[in-house]
């Protein structure tokens, strides 16, 4: 852990350097499934549980924003409940249209559509996008978000496909994030996150 | 489409989405946490992209065009050390190239140095030229650039006589360690296992992530291959200096 130190004679650098750091701090925490952030204050995962807690309070989450088509287990909605985090949930079955009606269907255009507005919404940072195991769902919407964005397409492909585990990624994923109508998205341009802009 | 223009009640938002240009992100491009960016080796297509990041610092930890003691300059502080070893390794350069082109092949070019001492090969791959030109970018913005030597393989596991290895390391974790640095981007050649290998010392120490973790974000970036680099990981245990009113806020002490 951190201790106070005298300043370093060998440290060459001009900042002065006042304190030293040689151990990994002792309590170790578990990020969720998938973890990753996608920009400041954007975060992506598979179903965050119990262990991933003290994790996720170093986040300081605002909302969390829920794809799966099932509702998440009781005790990660107790958490969200009990540390004010609200909980968005968009894709659930049935929620928009038929085209949604089991849990390996993709996402339809305007869930992703719903998704990417409170995506582009500063109000609801800091915030994390998580589904099941954290590869489609969520990668679909992270995909579409990259395209808002500007990104080519064979980057959004790559950044896809690294989130969908041994079996690689869906074609039909793939698809959705080509064919996804970025400028259907609508928001109020002042409340967009800076890396929008 | 064109419909969708016409019915929106926020045009602006659309206005400005139109305006994007196509962004190219380097190779295994990804944040780290706020202020840090990872990738593999930028090229010329990835600027317009890299210049919208707004970045001030630039870590390379790479061995290209740190082989020959000619190229070497004032800015690169490993390069007395380097020259001792610089004869062994000249002709590495290539050495991630052909590793990209053949991941799978049970020849490791970096484990013969020796072998191919004495018939040097003069930039094949145009690997300097590629550096070169960078270096040349990198000096036309205001990107403060620091180039950390480290050679391309760390098998067979040798913890404990990479000693130029992890000097850099420690360097470029000290760098990060100071917030005044950021918006950062650290990059090796592939984005792979170097950078993996800095990103996992990071999550160990300033943040305390528990290993599997750190290796489940190693895994998706090297995709398959990692030699002992887990292994560093888990073991290496650095010393590191920081000036408290710098640290960033994703430190945990």
């Amino acid at each position: 852990m951190a201790k106070e130190a005298a300043v370093d004679p060998l440290d060459e650098s001009s900042r002065t350097a006042v304190a030293s750091l040689s151990a990994a701090p002792a309590l170790r925490i578990i990020p969720p499934l998938n973890f990753c952030p996608v920009e400041k204050q954007l975060y992506r995962s598979g179903q965050p549980s119990l262990i991933n807690q003290s994790f996720l309070e170093q986040l300081n989450l605002k909302t969390i924003l829920w794809l799966a088509s099932e509702e998440p287990m009781e005790d990660f909605l107790d958490y969200c409940l009990g540390n004010n985090i609200n909980i968005e949930f968009v894709g659930l079955i049935n929620d928009y249209s038929y085209t949604n009606i089991n849990p390996w269907d993709s996402l339809d255009e305007r869930t992703i559509k719903k998704a990417l507005e409170l995506i582009c919404n500063q109000d609801n940072y800091p915030l994390l996008v998580c589904c099941g195991m954290g590869r489609h769902r969520t990668g679909a919407v992270i995909g579409c978000l990259r395209r808002l964005q500007g990104w080519n397409l064979a980057s959004v492909s790559e950044e896809y496909r690294r989130f969908t585990g041994a079996r690689g990624g869906r074609i039909l994923v793939e698809l959705l994030i080509e064919s996804f109508d970025v400028l259907s998205v609508e928001g109020d341009p002042a409340k967009l996150p800076e890396f929008l802009r | 489409m064109s419909a969708d223009i016409l019915e929106t009640e926020t045009p602006q938002l659309q206005r400005l989405m139109l305006t994007k240009p196509n962004y190219v992100p380097p190779l295994n491009f990804s944040l780290v946490e706020d202020g840090i960016y990872r990738s593999g080796f930028p090229m010329p297509v990835n600027r317009p992209f890299l210049e919208q990041l707004n970045l001030k610092t630039i870590i390379y930890l790479g061995d290209l065009g740190a082989e020959k003691p000619k190229k070497k300059d004032k800015k690169d502080k490993k390069d007395k050390d380097k020259e001792k070893k610089a004869k062994a390794k000249e002709n590495l350069e290539c050495a991630d190239q052909k590793r990209g082109v053949n991941g799978d092949s049970t020849i490791d070019d970096e484990n013969e140095p020796e072998a191919k001492e004495h018939k040097p090969k003069k930039d094949k791959h145009g690997t300097i030229e590629i550096l070169e030109n960078y270096k040349s970018w990198i000096l036309s913005t205001d990107i403060k650039f620091h180039h950390l030597v480290v050679q391309s393989s760390q098998e067979p596991f040798t913890l404990n006589t990479q000693e130029e290895a992890q000097a850099s390391y420690v360097e470029a974790l000290n760098l990060m360690l100071d917030r005044r640095n950021f918006p950062m981007l650290i990059h090796s050649n592939k984005g792979k296992h170097r950078v993996g290998v800095l990103i996992g010392i990071m999550r160990k120490i300033f943040q305390g992530w528990c290993m599997s973790g750190i290796f489940e974000e190693y895994e998706k970036f090297a995709m398959g291959k990692s030699e002992y680099d887990l292994e560093f990981i888990e073991l290496w245990q650095p010393d590191l200096v920081y000036d408290p009113k710098n640290i960033p806020d994703f430190v945990r002490l």
